[in-house]
């Protein structure tokens, strides 16, 4: 085997990049065309991706690194871009001539994020975010539209290059105290200084920068406005590829510390419970879908981090079957935001009113993800939680696991909320029904199976993600 | 994987998994249909669980009809049913609330489709944790239980329906969110990474503290359910707020859910945490009898008068349970099985009359026995059953509970004697109120409970007078299993 060969999924993603960049310096805009182009090249990275699961090696100088860990997230990067670009039948949130370059970004996003997933060095993990973030940026104020979006933008850069200066700044402490920007061989000197101030403080604005990115308290500003403002399939990418990325990262800093800092702990809780319980407070006041979604969003990152504060190997193994668990629920969820405010609006959830008779199939398809996202059995959100609390049980934390379930049924008011208007209120004005066309249908089906199919039988996707947490070990 | 012979058990849930499955399938505007379909799933539900109920070999005793499969090999988890003196009653009440309760919703003409559906999918719950014997599957059926009542309750309810049902699921959930931590708590300190109940259960797996712990964890998330005063306020008005065949369920066999796992669960796998907080359980039970008999003495709505004398009656099983006797628990599990037929009968009956008035409350109505003399009968001989009157299946059970009470509790068992009194005293005030006295000629054009309609309620008057005259039938069964459990305690 070649050594090139363990590049294959990047190496795909940058060309489809390019092929979009040529089909951005045509004339005329085609939407169809581009969309088309989307989905094919999309489908084969799907392909591509899950076809180089076995691949291991290491590239690039020992700085990058190929192992199951890396390529389990690069298949759901993959998978996430790809569902992400079937919401864009009706791309009419961007204007026409944007949308290759719509395409086109996406597309580096996501190989930014496959490099990241994959990065073990420190300067390589940097330039590998900043790629994906500057993606973003340009991907937020896309949006055709009233000045929210170029608010969103502003807000959005603002806030992503302040954590980028702190992370860089932590950088600089770990590279001080370890004499190296090797990610292998900081695990080695790092468990044994990691009481020192300068080693824990350099750890913890490191992971600042990730923090941002997963939208944990204090660096959630942006999520709410970004939400809102960007074009509704680019909130769906960013709720879902960008999050399972943030949490791949966070895990392979946090394996950093070799588990034995119990400052890092006590902040990581902290920061958990504080995410949960403002994300789901504030979002019981929310009135716009994608609001709700991003303060839920909010919440989800402090469940998250009890499964990679946990430590061990269930807790990684469970912080990644949630991470899958979180794309699918979410990208249901964006479905029907997509579907419904398909003149690529802002929905209200009030607008949800009457969904159960414009089309039962996207009521339902609400219900489930909701229900999934607010930890109820038998979905996959469910089972997601359940393994995140066994592993912080494992290590003992009691207080915490029965804190986050108080919050889990904080949340489920709100969620509840989405599901009654859904299926109890009454537009004040009938409605047509929704046109639903078939590959939606089937979209929705697929993803309604697998949240529910995954929930009752992990057996299959847990020992995956057990085989790649070991690796992170 | 070991099968004794035919699944029986997995055959309750497939069918009714089935049976949702298949009205998911049916176009909405076939009503009838849809009713037809449902009511031949549940009745295969009802027929199975009768033929378990009887097919249990009493003089082997144990757990029967096993069905075990490994599902999650890392975490030890199984899917593994099996049959015991315990739940045999509870299945059955529970074919038989699903089987009358579908009959008595012969009229719903409202979204029929999604009501079918959502019902089905709160019983597979209900039987999934009533037969499974793994820690992870009781959960998981446990919450699947829970969130169809929210749409149950708030599409097709009465009376601050909204409200009701919000109260109902955010209360009920907020249990499993004890019971959730509980459960795992135990997966971890048992160290033998496994979910199965019969495998933790072995004396010696957890030391006292940990049973204490977890047992309270447990006590109060299961028992918010079970209508363990003070948790019991989403209760009345839950019941009150629910369609006919909903309340039914719900109070006849969603609150037993509550109280079986009190004693699956935290009973059976904390023993000593049992023993540690019985105190605190006869306490709390002794409130729930008296305050459940009181607060329904001032009530005028019918529906609020049996959701009151509910949370009383839970409370007799929660003393039962708190005895840590062989007739205690008899005595807890019989009136679970009791209390479900009456209050299922009583909901019934009202639900009649509801249709027809409008109105349930009390004032409103009077005389009633001579327009609808049928529709009274039964409500009347539920009431009569509630209030412990020999030969109907209810005396035994509270006689049982309150026998054994006393002996262990004497304050606490003669209040709850008390408070029956009064409890007694209220129901018959609402008879007489309710279906004699005055007649209200607004009522009088409105017809008796026609033969069809009729069935579910006699099928469960056949039954509560069935177990009246031969308590033996059911006490034969739940001792098979409560002797042994006891005397192997520590």
């Amino acid at each position: 085997m070649k050594l090139w060969m363990l590049f294959i999924p990047e190496l795909y993603f940058l060309l489809t990049a390019a092929a979009f960049f040529g089909l951005a310096m045509l004339a005329r805009p085609n939407p169809r065309r581009d969309y088309f182009a989307a989905l094919f090249l999309g489908g084969v990275g799907v392909v591509v991706a899950l076809a180089c699961v076995k691949l291991e090696g290491t590239l690039f100088f020992e700085a990058y690194r190929v192992d199951l860990f890396s390529q389990v997230f690069k298949a759901m990067l993959s998978m996430g871009f790809f569902l992400v670009v079937c919401l864009c039948t009706e791309l009419n949130g961007i204007e026409e001539r944007h949308h290759p370059e719509f395409y086109l970004f996406l597309t580096t996003c996501t190989l930014a994020m496959m490099m990241l997933v994959s990065s073990v060095e420190l300067l390589t993990i940097y330039v590998a975010l900043e790629l994906s973030s500057y993606s973003l940026y340009i991907l937020v104020p896309l949006r055709r539209g009233h000045g929210i979006d170029v608010e969103a933008g502003i807000k959005y850069l603002m806030v992503g290059a302040s954590a980028s200066a702190v992370m860089l700044f932590g950088l600089s402490y770990i590279f001080g105290v370890t004499h190296t920007t090797y990610v292998v061989e900081i695990i080695q000197v790092l468990p044994s200084i990691i009481t020192t101030p300068a080693a824990i403080v350099g750890l913890l604005l490191t992971l600042c920068g990730f923090f941002f990115k997963l939208a944990v308290f204090p660096f959630h500003f942006w999520a709410p406005d970004v939400y809102q403002g960007a074009a509704n399939q680019v909130t769906a990418y960013i709720a879902t590829a960008s999050k399972v990325a943030a949490v791949a990262i966070i895990m392979r800093m946090v394996a950093l510390s070799g588990g034995t800092s119990a400052y890092l702990v006590d902040v990581l809780v902290t920061l958990s419970i504080a995410s949960m319980t403002l994300g789901n407070l504030v979002a019981i006041v929310q009135k716009d879908m994608k609001r709700l979604l991003a303060y839920s969003s909010i919440s989800h990152a402090g469940y998250v981090l009890i499964g990679i504060l946990s430590m061990n190997t269930t807790g990684y193994a469970s912080a990644i079957f949630y991470a899958l668990a979180y794309l699918v629920m979410n990208l249901c969820c964006f479905l029907v935001v997509v579907k419904v405010a398909h003149d690529g609006s802002d929905l209200k959830i009030a607008q949800l009113a009457g969904l159960h008779r414009r089309s039962p199939l996207l009521a339902m398809t609400l219900m489930l993800a909701v229900f999934g996202l607010a930890g109820i059995p038998p979905t996959i959100g469910f089972t997601g939680k359940f393994l995140v609390f066994t592993a912080a049980m494992e290590q003992g934390y009691i207080a915490l696991v029965i804190i986050a379930m108080i919050n889990a049924t904080i949340s489920l008011y709100y969620y509840i909320l989405v599901v009654k208007a859904a299926y109890l209120l009454e537009p004040d004005e009938e409605l047509p029904r929704l046109a639903v066309s078939m590959p939606t249908k089937v979209l929705a089906g697929v993803l309604v199976t697998i949240m529910v199919v995954f929930g009752v039988f992990p057996h299959h996707l847990l020992e995956v993600a057990l085989a790649a947490a070991r690796v992170l070990m | 994987m070991e099968f004794a012979n035919f699944p029986f058990l997995s055959a309750i849930l497939l069918s009714c998994v089935v049976g949702l499955l298949v009205i998911l399938f049916i176009p909405e505007d076939r009503k009838m249909l849809i009713k037809w379909v449902s009511l031949i799933f549940s009745g295969i539900t009802m027929v199975l669980s009768i033929y378990l109920f009887f097919a249990y070999d009493k003089s082997q005793g144990g757990l029967q009809f096993v069905e075990k499969v490994l599902w999650v090999e890392s975490m030890g988890i199984y899917y593994f049913n099996a049959a015991d003196g315990f739940n045999l009653p509870m299945l059955l009440l529970t074919g038989i609330v699903l089987f009358t309760g579908t009959l008595t919703m012969w009229e719903l003409e409202n979204r029929v489709k999604e009501f079918f559906a959502l019902t089905f999918l709160l019983v597979a719950g209900v039987f999934g944790v009533f037969m499974s014997m793994d820690l992870f599957f009781i959960f998981v059926w446990y919450d699947v239980s829970l969130f169809p009542m929210y749409p149950l309750i708030a599409i097709w309810g009465s009376t601050r329906k909204e409200y009701g049902a919000m109260k109902l699921t955010l209360y009920l959930l907020a249990g499993s969110a004890l019971i959730l931590p509980g459960i795992i708590y135990l997966f971890v300190n048992s160290g033998l990474n496994t979910f199965d109940v019969v495998a933790l259960m072995q004396p010696g797996t957890f030391t006292p503290f940990q049973q204490k712990f977890a047992f309270i964890l447990l006590y109060l998330g299961f028992g918010i359910l079970a209508g363990v005063w003070p948790f019991h306020t989403w209760s009345p008005v839950g019941h009150v707020a629910a369609p006919t065949s909903v309340s039914m369920i719900h109070a006849g066999v969603l609150m037993k859910l509550g109280a079986f796992g009190v004693l699956r669960v935290a009973i059976f796998l904390c023993p000593e945490g049992w023993q540690y907080w019985a105190q605190l359980m006869a306490v709390l039970a002794t409130c729930g009898i008296v305050y459940g008999a009181f607060v329904g003495l001032a009530q005028t709505d019918l529906k609020y008068v049996i959701g009151y004398s509910s949370v009383s009656h839970m409370g007799i099983v929660g003393l039962g349970l708190a005895t840590v006797t062989v007739d205690g628990l008899n005595g807890a599990v019989f009136q679970m099985f009791a209390h479900g037929v009456m209050t299922a009968l009583l909901f019934s009956s009202v639900g009649y009359i509801y249709d027809r008035t409008h109105t349930k409350m009390i004032p409103e109505l009077g005389g009633l026995s001579r327009t609808m003399p049928i529709a009274s009968g039964y409500f009347i001989l539920a009431a009569l059953a509630g209030i412990g009157v020999p030969c109907l299946a209810s005396f035994w059970a509270e006689l049982l509970v309150f026998i054994s009470a006393f002996k262990t509790y004497p304050i606490r068992g003669a209040l709850a004697i008390f408070a029956l009194v009064v409890g007694a005293l209220f129901m018959l005030r609402v008879v007489q109120r309710t279906f004699y006295g005055e007649k209200n000629e607004k009522f009088a054009h409105i017809p008796d409970v026609p033969f069809g309609l009729g069935i579910p309620r006699m099928i469960l008057v056949a039954v509560i007078v069935l177990f009246g005259l031969f308590p033996s039938v059911m006490l034969d069964v739940i001792q098979v299993a409560s002797i042994p459990f006891i005397s192997g305690l520590p």
